[in-house]
């Protein structure tokens, strides 16, 4: 089902960037939808990311530098990177020091398409059952 | 192309590459594009510095095993940054780290890279003339003879464990029974509740602090007392919270894959964190049953 190919899909991002150390699914509204956060609260991560997004986002607006491509947050103990999903949904990526920013900004872009194609499915499929 | 590491030492052509940058008296990075992949900085010849995702850097090695307190680090960073002065004078003059420890935390590290890249694979590589800029370089650089050498030394003791250990993608699962009697160190205990079927040996070891390496010999000793089973592909905390679940292709003996200790094996062990699994939350869509084949990685 949908969901399996989701967590499917994140866990192969996972694969290919070095030093992914989880991931989350959430709704734009804050709700998470698949989650694989290695021991964080996904239902903090999922609030925190739809607001950090719309932020990040409203900021880009605000400056006038067109379409926010990732808000990617730099700690003294890792990463955390968002990524918009289509309209309704967003990714959240918890990363450790060395995560590899690079390898990351090309392979996110085929897993979120992947994901909005797969929520799509699994919106249609839940309103057709 | 791209070239593995080999029983006898680093990819070939990575090695050729870095003995004609050194004999050329380089100043420069020599780029190395693959898994994990890295940029090797060079002065005059010789290796001040490796960055890899695939090996955890000098800071993190400092920080994460508490030899430099976070705060102690930043000021040490603001004051080098306003004087234009080094990072490593900083932190010696300061007395936040001595001078001896320092050169062997930063050499530790630019094996550990070398090590981690030789091991990797390298699709293609590039040298770039020019300044190199970099936190906490090694003052005088490592000649590369030594590098290679060590790095060699390296992957032949790898090759000589009973088990083949994957640095990139390693995995684990519930197999044998624990050895009874077998005695646990504090660091042990640490590195098992790291082992948790989600981290490759990378992760523990930036998780803890130290070289990966260092972290690979830990790991074999504890699978060699069977305190770690392998498993074939990465767990998720969904096959964590629902205990019955065993990963597809899980099976002892199955190739070295990423370390996992064994569940419940011992009240010591018990981490309160991932003991407190939490129900899912059913959200937008039910949770679908997870069918067999799915989370597979090719």
């Amino acid at each position: 089902m949908a969901e399996d190919k989701l967590l499917a899909e994140i866990q192969a991002l996972r694969d290919k960037v070095t030093g992914i150390t989880g991931t989350a699914v959430a709704s734009r509204d804050g709700l998470i939808i698949r989650d694989d956060t290695g021991g964080v609260d996904p239902d903090n991560l999922a609030a925190l990311t739809a607001t950090a997004l719309a932020l990040a986002q409203r900021l880009v607006s605000e400056a006038g530098q067109g379409t926010l491509r990732e808000a990617v947050t730099r700690s003294s103990g890792g990463h955390v990177a968002i990524y918009a999903v289509g309209a309704n949904a967003v990714l959240v990526l918890l990363g450790d020091e060395g995560l590899d920013i690079t390898r990351l900004h090309y392979e996110s872009r085929a897993t979120i398409d992947t994901i909005e194609a797969l929520l799509a499915l699994s919106s249609s499929e839940s309103a057709a059952g | 192309m791209t070239t593995e590491g080999s029983e006898d030492g680093p990819a070939g052509p990575l090695r050729e590459a870095l003995t004609v940058c050194a004999a050329a008296g380089m100043s420069g990075t020599l780029r190395v594009t693959g898994h994990p992949g890295g940029a090797i900085h060079l002065v005059d010849g010789r290796v001040v510095a490796i960055e890899t995702p695939g090996a955890p850097s000098p800071e993190v090695l400092l920080l994460r095993s508490h030899r430099i307190t976070e705060s102690d680090w930043d000021t040490a960073f603001a004051a080098a940054a306003v004087a234009g002065g080094r990072m490593s004078a900083e932190l010696i003059a300061r007395e936040m780290v001595g001078s001896g420890e320092l050169e062997g935390v930063l050499r530790t590290a630019l094996a550990d890279a070398m090590f981690v890249l030789a091991s990797g694979t390298v699709e293609e590589y590039r040298s770039e003339p020019g300044p190199v800029d970099f936190v906490l370089p090694v003052e005088p650089g490592a000649e590369t003879e030594w590098l290679l050498a060590e790095t060699s030394r390296r992957i032949r003791v790898l090759a000589s464990l009973p088990d083949r250990y994957d640095l990139n993608r390693v995995m684990a699962a519930p197999g044998a029974a624990a050895r009874p009697g077998a005695r646990l160190v504090e660091s042990q205990d640490e590195i098992l509740a790291l082992a948790d079927g989600r981290r490759t040996p990378r992760d523990i070891a930036f998780a803890l602090g130290q070289g990966v390496f260092a972290t690979i010999l830990q790991l074999a000793r504890l699978r060699e007392a069977d305190l770690l089973v392998t498993a074939s592909r990465r767990m998720t905390e969904r096959d964590r919270r629902e205990p019955g679940h065993q990963a597809p292709g899980d099976e002892p003996g199955s190739p070295s894959k990423l370390p996992r200790r064994q569940r419940d094996r011992s009240a010591l062990l018990r981490n309160p964190k991932t003991a407190e699994l939490r129900a899912p939350l059913r959200l937008l869509q039910p949770r679908f049953g997870r069918s067999p084949g799915s989370g597979e990685t090719p």
